[in-house]
């Protein structure tokens, strides 16, 4: 069997184009999905396939206009459907990724983002956490949908 | 894991109040009742999970206590299209979907329990005016509150403004809105009730580690357990309720992790669990005194299936935000949560913060989408801000739970089939509360916000519905089935409509009241 990994990659690259991200979260998702087909004829044939006649070319440049517009044409390929499913979940699971996009997962055992930066963002005023407390009450019933109203 | 047994043992053959789910319905009335001295058996279709097992990590805890079996899904709602196997993202495990709930906690307004008085006839909506108005619901709501540990309320203090808050409240301010704050939430800012304050970590849609959230899982079932009057049985599920000869419901039969039938006799049933597995299991009780489903001489049952509104909404600046840092939900604008229809709709709808870590984000912010255009919003992932629009949708008979007997879950039982087609007034609703989150995220300069749509169901209500006439719902005022003597639901399926607040205070102190209301009809001999 060809090695699938090198197609893929550039697939995937292409797909979730992001310009920050090395090389090696997408070949991560590549393993995983490739670590899939075991257990999946259809979509060890869908994929095979689709990879095989996969125009590589197109994808060369995964930020072009032409590497999107040649995934437009396979969009309802079973294949890249298969490819979509797995990526979104994996790839975004990928630590490496989350750190790309400066998102820092679980805290509790650092003792939550309390005294970490929880309220550091300081480009707005601070607002007002009560509840409203002014003169005019929230009118649950505009004058005019009151059933006397109406009738 | 398999199934376990905690608490005080009950004979399968003695007959008790036995309680199906442990979730926001089902822990309360098991909790009120057994701290009144009535025994319940409490039987629970998944395992107990202790904080220390909760998995900060969102697809971890997510496979760790969603309820995963299969179920169905049919109508032109994109969920289907989407997630055909989840209509629903709700929890299978002690404390029911209260471990992932956010905790916030509004009341109903008084017209929100006569919709049918104020919205008329509203065509293809089957509205109805509930049979309890909300004067008998107050004092009810205030012990929920007080159990919850609600914020703003009863001296409890608010939440402080995180990052994602400090947004959404100065755009609130900005367009003119006056009713926004921190809360009312169910999650402590100082200790409370044996329970910590926040330490703002970010993780409560996977389980509250540090238990500042409320939850059935961290109160009311540990009390039960304690009370000496509660048996709690772990991975049990319950398949069938069965009644006597004159019709009363008289005993439970559920299946352990082995497979294994076993029959509890009961003097009472409450069924809670939740609006998909609660009709489900009255329509596999069918006798011959109850043809089409036990309780279901009105047709109701499985019909007028709800879900809120729903909407997202993502906003990206060109500055930090970092939304995930902090409580998941802890902010809550009432100003759209009013009838005026001015606006095109009737009901109403809050607006609340809500923070996805990256892998829920690229997983639910726009099913399906691939390319620049998708990368582009996770690219931004630190300077995004989010918000949820939970509001009210209409009941539809149409909308409906069934037994689908071409798809069996692991016991081999037929699947329920979800049904949904949105009502033009929810797509007017979502379309207006979009709308108005773009100018509120425009105002404090936002480049760009995405509109994502609902999420497979965090509320789901509606499916057994209370009505003051048989013929109208499933369950009178209290609860009870109009046609099966002893037998109560206890969940958000009694709702006979949705209003625009998140459902689980009220299901709190509906349980409340059923549970006083079954201790004392009890304590007289009445049932
Ligand atoms: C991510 C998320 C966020 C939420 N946020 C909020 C919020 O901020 N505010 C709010 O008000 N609500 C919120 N909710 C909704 C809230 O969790 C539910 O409204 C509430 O928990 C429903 O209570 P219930 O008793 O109907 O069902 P549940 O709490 O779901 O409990 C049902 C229980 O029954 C068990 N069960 C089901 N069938 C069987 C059976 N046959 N035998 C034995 N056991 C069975 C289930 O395993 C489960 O434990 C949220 C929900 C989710 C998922």
């Amino acid at each position: 069997m060809a090695d699938l990994k090198p197609a893929l990659v550039s697939l995937l690259r292409a797909a979730y184009p992001h310009p920050s991200f090395p090389d090696a979260p997408y070949e991560r998702t590549a393993d995983t999905i490739l670590g899939q087909l075991d257990e999946d004829l259809w979509h060890r044939l869908a994929l095979e396939h689709g990879l095989a006649n996969l125009d590589t070319e197109a994808l060369a440049d995964p930020h072009s206009e032409a590497a999107s517009a040649y995934l437009r044409s396979i969009e309802d390929a079973e294949f890249f459907a298969f490819v979509r499913g797995v990526t979104v979940v994996t790839l975004y699971n990928d630590h490496e990724v989350w750190d790309l996009l400066g998102y820092e997962g679980a805290s509790y055992d650092k003792g939550g983002y309390v005294e970490r930066g929880f309220d550091d963002l300081d480009w707005l005023p601070d607002p007002r956490i009560e509840e409203y407390d002014g003169p005019d009450a929230l009118q649950p019933v505009a004058d005019a949908d009151q059933p006397t109203a109406k009738a | 894991m398999s199934t376990s047994q905690f608490g005080t043992p009950i004979e399968n053959d003695t007959e008790a109040v036995v309680v199906v789910g442990s979730g926001a319905g089902g822990g309360t009335v098991a909790y009120e009742l057994t701290r009144r001295g009535v025994p319940c058996v409490v039987l629970e279709a998944g395992a107990w999970l202790k904080p220390e097992d909760y998995e900060n990590d969102e697809w971890a805890a997510f496979n760790q206590m969603a309820w995963l079996d299969q179920r169905t899904t049919s109508g032109s709602w994109r969920v289907s299209r989407d997630f055909p196997n989840l209509p629903a993202w709700i929890v299978k495990a002690v404390g029911g979907s209260t471990t992932h709930w956010s905790g916030a906690t509004p009341r109903f307004h008084e017209h929100e329990f006569k919709t049918r008085t104020y919205y008329g006839d509203v065509e293809g909506a089957n509205l109805l005016d509930w049979p309890i108005t909300l004067a008998e619901m107050e004092p009810y709501y205030d012990k929920a509150e007080i159990a919850m540990g609600s914020t703003h309320r009863h001296g409890r203090p608010p939440l402080p403004a995180n990052n994602n808050y400090k947004v959404f409240a100065n755009g609130a301010e900005k367009v003119g809105y006056k009713y926004y704050a921190t809360g009312p939430y169910a999650t402590n800012a100082e200790p409370y009730d044996g329970r910590p304050a926040s330490i703002q970590d970010g993780f409560n849609f996977q389980g509250d580690k540090s238990t500042a959230k409320w939850s059935t899982a961290v109160r009311e079932i540990p009390r039960a357990v304690e009370s000496g009057k509660c048996d709690l049985r772990t991975q049990c599920q319950a398949v069938q309720v069965t009644h006597d000869a004159q019709g009363r419901a008289n005993a439970v039969l559920y299946v352990d992790s082995e497979g294994t039938l076993h029959r509890q006799a009961a003097s009472v049933v409450c069924v809670a669990g939740n609006s998909i597995e609660s009709p489900r299991l009255l329509l596999m009780s069918a006798s011959g005194l109850h043809p089409d489903g036990l309780a279901n001489s009105s047709g109701q049952v499985g019909r007028n299936y709800m879900r809120h509104l729903t909407a997202s909404a993502y906003a990206r600046f060109d500055r930090d935000v970092r939304m995930y840092r902090g409580e998941t939900m802890a902010g809550i604008i009432a100003d759209e949560a009013r009838l005026d229809t001015s606006r095109g709709f009737v009901g109403g709808y809050y607006m609340e913060t809500l923070s996805l870590g990256v892998p829920f984000l690229a997983a639910f912010v726009d099913p399906g989408t691939w390319g620049r255009e998708f990368t582009e919003v996770m690219d931004a992932y630190a300077r995004t801000a989010g918000m949820w629009i939970v509001g009210e949708d209409m009941p539809q008979e149409s909308n409906r739970v069934t037994l689908n007997a071409g798809v069996l879950d692991p016991f081999g039982l037929p699947a329920p089939d979800v049904h949904f087609d949105d009502h033009p007034n929810d797509v007017a609703m979502r379309e207006h509360a979009w709308g108005r989150a773009d100018l509120l995220y425009e105002s404090v300069g936002a480049d760009a916000t995405h509109r994502t749509p609902p999420y497979p169901s965090t509320h789901n209500l509606g499916t057994c519905r209370m009505s003051e006439r048989p013929e109208d719902g499933v369950v009178g005022r209290y609860g009870e089935a109009h046609d099966v003597p002893g037998l109560f639901v206890s969940d958000g399926s009694q709702m006979t409509t949705g209003a625009s607040a998140n459902p689980t205070l009220t299901i709190v102190a509906l349980a409340i009241r059923q549970a006083e209301h079954i201790a004392d009809r009890l304590g007289k001999g009445e049932l």
